[in-house]
């Protein structure tokens, strides 16, 4: 009784072992995909925020960025916007700010392949938004280039993917 | 406690509890799987299959009908995004190998017209021939009364097929 009553002991610290390794070292795939989350919630504001916290907001985009990022939307019916630079990006998530009530974004699918280097990576993933006020949902699947610097996974890249060609 | 009455114990619990068990964890774990691997619960969003498929409904997708065949012309598929949570809703009007055209509103197959029972608004639409690889299929939404710019259709990729819509 006293060898299993061992065993078991030894086989829940080993088990405690592996789940603190992965919890204190997430694999690159698992930053990534907390860091996209947090981008999306980023994006997302609400119709109650004020005027401060929808600043503060579109500033704190700027984290997820690197300084010479590009953003490529070409989607059918729209006219193609492409930003340069994070502060194009900050400027137009302002303007999104005040030009709707609010934003809901989602990235309920993301496929990320990393480098083998470990030190670039991409994410497939679909966008999902609602504005506040539209009945209409927004459904986009975009390619997210990512590059790791100064040990930040940051966006260099974005563009749209056509899904029907 | 009071006893329970022989028939109300049977109805709840069956002649032997343990095997009543059992069968519910058997059947609760196939739910589960069928549920995961060969059904997909979806709610449509957006008008793009009316009249056929409305705004909110609900319906189920099977992953497995194209296991035995390919999909075939007349099947309303989803279309996959990055992944199987959000997906396109369409019907497959042209096949591997075809040359897909749209002239006032009709849809020309190799330059046939195709007849579609489906379509019950009128379309205007003039697209240019397009011709399908080995592996691709041409979908379309019912609901073609917008101009065809905003109506989201073209070919997909045999890959990104992922089932079938049951009705």
């Amino acid at each position: 009784m006293k060898i299993i009553f061992r065993l078991v002991l030894a086989a829940a610290l080993v088990g405690l072992g592996v789940w603190m390794w992965f919890v204190l070292f997430p694999s690159p795939e698992k930053v990534i995909r907390k860091r996209l989350v947090g981008l999306a919630r980023t994006v997302s504001f609400s119709t109650n925020e004020g005027n401060l916290t929808r600043l503060a907001g579109a500033q704190n985009l700027g984290f997820f960025f690197s300084t010479n990022v590009e953003v490529n939307i070409d989607v059918p019916g729209h006219e193609r916007h492409v930003f340069v630079g994070r502060g194009e990006i900050i400027q137009a998530a302002l303007a999104a700010r005040s030009a709707v009530a609010g934003l809901t974004v989602k990235f309920p699918d993301i496929n990320i392949t990393v480098a083998p280097d470990k030190q670039s990576a991409v994410a497939d993933l679909t966008v999902e938004a609602r504005v506040s006020g539209q009945q209409d949902l927004i459904v986009q699947e975009m390619k997210f280039t990512l590059q790791k610097t100064d040990g930040q996974w940051l966006v260099t890249h974005i563009e749209t993917v056509r899904t029907l060609s | 406690m009071p006893r329970l009455p022989n028939w109300l114990r049977i109805a709840l619990v069956g002649r032997n509890p343990k095997v009543t068990l059992v069968r519910a964890a058997v059947l609760g774990v196939l739910c589960i799987v069928a549920y995961k691997s060969a059904l997909l619960h979806i709610r449509v969003e957006g008008i793009s299959m009316l009249p056929t498929y409305q705004d909110g409904s609900a319906h189920f997708v099977n992953r497995l009908a194209y296991l035995r065949h390919e999909p075939k012309r007349g099947d309303v598929v989803g279309i996959r995004l990055a992944g199987p949570h959000v997906m396109y809703m369409k019907r497959i009007i042209g096949l591997p190998g075809e040359t897909i055209a749209f002239v006032n509103g009709r849809v020309l197959i190799n330059g046939e017209v195709l007849d579609e029972p489906y379509e019950k608004y009128n379309c205007d639409w003039n697209l240019p021939p397009v011709k399908l690889a080995a592996d691709e299929y041409y979908v379309v939404g019912d609901n073609r009364t917008m101009p065809p710019e905003y109506h989201t259709k073209g070919v997909a990729s045999r890959d990104r097929i992922l089932g079938k819509f049951l009705l």
